[in-house]
């Protein structure tokens, strides 16, 4: 592969939730989070800025989000500054945005930030937003938001492969108690075990409310430096390995097979192929689980497990502490929640925390070496993949 | 586009029966309203729209690759010609999928909840549209269930389509 080698050097998360908050004032927490979170880092030597932010203009009535973050955060950008959307990737867009930068000698520090703010005075209105990822011509008028489509996933998942509720529930519970090792989750200190799950209001049959990530307000930002640069900040950089997308379709007409995520199947071997490395050689995955039977699919597309065998990999615990690998220690979009641009930031943050072992026992991958981040965005329709290798390996 | 002769010869369907008279729906400011704009003035694809006021469902279909889209399109997507033609579309089909929205509905939509949205696989062209289910419950749903299309008024002149369970 060309280029020169990226790391993610340090990085910050705010407490996600419902905040009493503004945009701005995320970007601007998420910043002073940051300088305290990476000590060595100098405002002046960050060339580059990439914000992810799904829909600032729905949620917050504000455009041109880059410059405004950058004011927020104290910074200065001189090379790279612009926002990246991609809805439900959007964070993982800014960091492969900045990584294309550095690894082509445009950059040598960027900051990648994601900021989202998302629960509204009206609800309805902030669903509205949501129904934008959608077709809104075509899909939208039908009153098409994500969880009528994940719905009708899981609804094709458990006739075609017998998946059940209790097994959906496993992926929840899992997450949710992961979360409660982690101050920032929406959901800390809230516990949900199974038979509570399955007792949940329903929001569109099959989901229940626990099946399904919520509306939050957070926002997260990375440090990402050329490989000459990564020993200045940390022991324990995460180098970016590889990475891969994939998309075919956006209307919902055109999904084909609502639980094939071929998507998936093919970022994630481009992502690890260029990393030079299995499926089964991996220690811990984020993968996006914006719905309970997302993560079940996602074990079958990335190969954990064959296909229709998400449901029982759950059910075993194979994607706990102890099992194949750790999958989702942060707590997962179901426990941390969901605030679109800050989540695959977020998730970059843990694999950071991971390598450096600096999160709690209870969710510490054992040694953990190589690590994937997965976020779809809309209707499954986008698959987004990095690999990341702790630096200072053997 | 040209209009040419279409597909199946079909009946026209009757516009939103009083029984099924579209509850009234608020006037909302165009960035919260998921209808689109119809007329000549705002869209290439007008036709649709026009068609579906006299109770057909169509699409494009490109005159030089024979491609059948859906959505509707002004440029084909496989061979990138212009020259589409419209054509109606079976108004018969069966759920491939189907959910409810029973929480979170969009803006203006809140008081048609609960509603039922599912995949219709058509019956006779390979498509898969997704829409509104009106007729049964959701409870009452199953998948395979057949459906016909139809479309109704959306208010302020303008028209939509959805999907309606049979017998």
């Amino acid at each position: 592969m060309s280029g020169r080698s990226v790391a993610i050097v340090g990085g910050v998360t705010t407490k996600f939730g419902v905040r009493p908050t503004t945009w701005s004032e995320l970007a601007q927490e998420v910043g002073a989070a940051l300088f305290r979170a990476v000590p060595e880092l100098r405002a002046g030597d960050v060339d580059s800025l990439f914000v992810g932010a799904a829909e600032p203009e729905r949620f917050a009535f504000q455009s041109h989000v880059a410059p405004l973050a950058a004011e927020q955060m104290g910074l200065a950008p001189h090379r790279i500054l612009q926002r990246t959307e991609l809805a439900c990737a959007s964070g993982q867009s800014a960091i492969r945005s900045a990584y294309a930068a550095i690894a082509s000698g445009l950059s040598e520090v960027a900051v990648a930030v994601g900021v989202e703010k998302m629960n509204l005075p009206s609800m309805a209105e902030a669903n509205s937003a949501m129904g934008c990822v959608m077709d809104r011509a075509w899909d939208g008028p039908h009153g098409a938001t994500a969880p009528p489509f994940f719905a009708m996933v899981a609804q094709r998942h458990m006739l075609e492969f017998g998946t059940t509720e209790e097994q959906l529930a496993a992926v929840s519970e899992k997450n949710h108690r992961f979360a409660n090792s982690n101050p920032t989750a929406q959901f800390h200190e809230k516990t949900f075990p199974r038979e509570k799950l399955l007792r949940l209001p329903v929001v569109a049959p099959p989901l229940r409310l626990g099946d399904c990530s919520s509306m939050t307000d957070g926002a997260a930002a990375v440090v990402l430096v050329s490989e000459d640069l990564a020993r200045m900040y940390t022991d324990t950089p995460a180098w970016i390995r590889g990475s891969g997308q994939y998309s075919d379709f956006h209307n919902l007409a055109n999904a084909g097979s609502l639980t094939e995520w071929k998507g998936l199947t093919r970022a994630s071997r481009e992502a690890l192929d260029r990393a030079g490395i299995g499926i089964r050689d991996l220690d811990l995955a984020e993968v996006h689980d914006c719905f309970t039977i997302s993560e079940v699919i996602e074990y079958e597309a990335l190969g954990l497990c064959g296909p229709g065998e998400g449901g029982r990999f759950a059910e075993d615990g194979r994607g706990d502490i102890g099992g194949d690998l750790v999958v989702n220690p942060r707590g997962g979009l179901l426990g941390c929640g969901h605030p679109l641009g800050a989540t695959g930031i977020a998730q970059a943050v843990e694999v950071f925390q991971q390598f450096s072992g600096s999160v709690p026992a209870a969710r510490q991958a054992p040694d953990p070496e190589w690590a994937l981040v997965h976020n779809l965005s809309g209707s499954a329709n986008v698959h987004s993949v990095m690999v990341y290798q702790r630096g200072g390996v053997a | 586009m040209a209009e040419t002769p279409t597909v199946p010869e079909r009946k026209e369907m009757p516009l939103g029966t009083p029984e099924h008279a579209p509850k009234a729906r608020p006037k909302l400011p165009f960035l919260l309203d998921f209808f689109p704009l119809e007329t000549a003035d705002q869209t290439r694809l007008h036709r649709f729209y026009d068609r579906l006021r006299e109770g057909r469902l169509s699409t494009t279909r490109c005159r030089r690759d024979g491609n059948l889209h859906w959505p509707p399109r002004t440029a084909c997507p496989t061979c990138h010609s212009e020259e589409l033609d419209w054509v109606d579309l079976p108004e018969r089909g069966h759920l491939y999928a189907f959910s409810a929205v029973l929480a979170g509905a969009p803006f203006g939509m809140e008081g048609e909840v609960p509603f039922a949205v599912g995949l219709v696989d058509l019956v006779g062209a390979p498509l898969r549209l997704f829409g509104r289910i009106e007729g049964k419950s959701w409870t009452a749903l199953r998948i395979g269930e057949p459906v016909t299309s139809e479309s109704y008024e959306v208010g302020d002149g303008r028209v939509f389509y959805r999907f309606r369970t049979i017998g």
